[in-house]
């Protein structure tokens, strides 16, 4: 991994990104919410759930890159406002996902973090253009990504200049089909061998069943993740995308009160 | 043309008719303080008889007369509702709209074109009160307001600090994207540098805020946007891209309440302007009496004399009411210190944290 100049754990030892009050790298941080932004009472409604059960950001999409060009594409501008007003009413940071080059420096004026999606991990020209903003970027892997791959793509944007890259790991595709996705824990440790770069795990799309999300973000938690990413929604019955893999508030708050004690416990085993 | 362009133009032209109507309206408010009545018919009867003359095919007589008469109908209603009649520098939508609205609720908010229009029209007694702003967190004094008050009989009656929020507006269905150029006050423009930047935005100066986004209702031209208020969407039916696109947090105007009569009540707040003698000293005899006396000055600005270049005349605010023993002890020594000293009046301050 030579041509890391930038994200090699040579340069520096760790990264630390601020955003609202927490300290991505330093904290544990778990950013929640829903897949989509459908409405905004859908939208207040799950932000207020993830901020009472302790959530530190709040997620959610506005322009949804889909598998079907038929099914729902997100709201778009709509949606950005909508997360703006969840912003000033929770107190929540906002992580949006952003697909389109040209879309990359009006999402930046809404969002706290810039999320790059799976399907996009090696667009470079939109990397180059997150590279441009003075925003965050969650980087998530590419679905068929290895992980030298995927530090290339950061190293993208590093090197335009924005030294704040979050990287999010979301499972890989395997011969294994139970599972939507094969979570690559191992991915932690070794990237916090190679790389400054703060990780966080996607428990969600990376198994894609609502059983395996709890003890998937347990066990990230012990792997030594800096956060999670988890899908929550209000009322996943009528979720217009992934109905069948978001927490219900209740189930959220449930896994946040494991969360908090397990990483505690952890931090007295690493020091 | 196709249905949705057809119906594109309608829309543009029925905001179009309800914005000449607010003119109207307030034209007609104004009229009544130079009418003996309400009433005119005569002037009635002209009004319609010169619309009947128009040979509009589509627009029928009879139509016509109906719509005039709801018009005058309407207008002689609001003639008698006795509505205070608020005058404020720019058009429909400015900041000093917004900052009437707050000060006198349920007026008539008249336009003027320029500063000098709200001072004259409200001494005349044409208008009833004015609303002007006199200082902005991040620009400093407006001159030509504080130039003006120095000569002006007029009493300052209250005071609100209006927080400006920015707003990119675009008329209705305009993808953001497409977006290339950006109208507003030069002012407004240079507030909003760094978002014009980031989003690689060219701006283009305009007389007015509002008067851009007047001008994008009207017009709508491809590929742009305007900078200004929350109220001018409402107004004039555009969207609100982004609230708030301004680059410093805290950006606020402080206006200044007009009227010919002085505040009825005692009021928490006074504003004066004095010049003094250009000798070693006299600025610090008139700034100690205040300290002695343990008053808060809330604002000192100095602005140079149009009648006596080299000399100064300085603006002052303070605590208190001219009618507290001990402001007006102070006021009475600075009567023997001071050339020339202007009780602008005192006035309940804005306690709001804006």
């Amino acid at each position: 991994m030579k041509n890391l100049k930038l994200a090699s754990r040579d340069t520096i030892e760790q990264t630390v990104i601020h955003v609202g009050d927490v300290a991505i790298g330093r904290d544990f941080v778990v950013m929640a919410g829903p897949c989509s932004v459908e409405s905004e009472k859908q939208t207040l409604e799950t932000a207020h759930a993830v901020k009472a059960a302790g959530a530190d950001i709040l997620r959610g999409g506005a322009f949804k890159p889909r598998t079907s060009p038929y099914s729902f594409q997100g709201l778009g501008l709509q949606g950005l406002k909508i997360l703006d007003k969840a912003r000033k009413e929770t107190g929540l940071p906002i992580v949006t996902e952003v697909l389109d080059p040209r879309d990359v420096s009006w999402v930046a004026e809404f969002a706290d973090i810039l999320q790059i999606g799976t399907r996009n991990m090696q667009n470079f020209s939109l990397l180059k253009e997150v590279g441009t903003t003075r925003r965050p970027v969650l980087l998530k892997r590419g679905m068929f990504s290895t992980l030298e791959e995927w530090l290339n793509c950061a190293e993208y944007i590093l090197s335009e200049g924005n030294p704040n890259v979050i990287l999010c790991e979301r499972g890989i595709r395997t011969f294994e089909n139970y599972t939507r996705n094969t979570l690559d824990l191992s991915a932690v440790p070794a990237i916090k061998e190679l790389t400054h770069l703060p990780i966080v795990i996607d428990p969600t799309h990376s198994t894609g069943r609502l059983s395996l999300i709890p003890p998937m973000s347990l066990a990230s938690v012990a792997a030594g993740a800096d956060g999670l990413l988890i899908e929550v929604h209000h009322d996943p019955s009528t979720a217009l995308c992934d109905a069948d893999q978001a927490l219900t508030p209740d189930r959220f708050q449930l896994l946040m009160r494991q969360l908090r004690p397990l990483y505690a416990f952890m931090d007295t085993m690493n020091t | 043309m196709k249905l949705n362009e057809i119906r594109y133009k309608i829309d543009r032209i029925d905001r179009e008719l309800l914005v000449l109507l607010q003119e109207r309206m307030g034209l007609a408010l104004r009229s009544k303080k130079f009418k003996a009545a309400i009433s005119d018919p005569h002037r009635e009867e002209d009004l319609l008889a010169r619309a009947e003359r128009l040979n509009l095919d589509l627009v029928e007589r009879s139509f016509t007369r109906q719509l005039l008469e709801t018009i005058i109908q309407e207008s002689k209603r609001l003639q008698e509702e006795d509505r205070k009649l608020v005058a404020f520098q720019g058009e429909h939508g400015a900041y000093g709209e917004v900052a009437s609205r707050e000060l006198v609720p349920n007026g008539a908010y008249i336009p003027c074109l320029e500063f000098v229009d709200v001072f004259r029209g409200v001494e005349e007694g044409d208008l009833d009160l004015g609303v002007v702003p006199v200082e902005n967190s991040l620009e400093g004094a407006v001159t030509q307001v504080n130039d003006l008050l120095t000569t002006t009989d007029l009493k300052v009656v209250g005071e609100i600090k209006v927080p400006v929020k920015h707003c990119l507006l675009a008329t209705r269905g305009t993808d953001y994207r497409e977006i290339r150029v950006v109208y507003s006050h030069p002012q407004a423009l240079a507030q909003c540098r760094g978002f014009l930047m980031r989003n690689k935005l060219e701006p283009h100066p305009f007389y007015d805020t509002a008067g851009a986004a007047k001008m994008l209702a009207r017009e709508s031209p491809k590929a742009s946007a305007a900078i200004a208020s929350r109220l001018c969407a409402e107004l004039y039916d555009l969207d609100v891209i982004k609230e708030g696109i301004e680059d410093g947090s805290s950006n606020s105007t402080r206006f200044l309440l007009l009227s010919r009569e002085a505040y009825p009540g005692p009021g928490d707040k006074t504003s004066i302007i004095f010049a003094v003698p250009h000798e070693a000293g006299k600025l610090y005899d008139v700034l100690r009496l205040f300290a002695e006396a343990d008053i808060n000055l809330t604002r000192i600005a100095s602005m140079p004399l149009r009648s006596d270049p080299g000399n100064y005349s300085f603006f002052l605010d303070f605590e208190g009411s001219q009618q507290d023993d001990h402001v007006a002890a102070v006021l009475a020594k600075m009567e023997a210190l001071a050339i020339r000293l202007k009780l602008l009046g005192s006035y309940p301050a804005d306690s709001s944290s804006a």
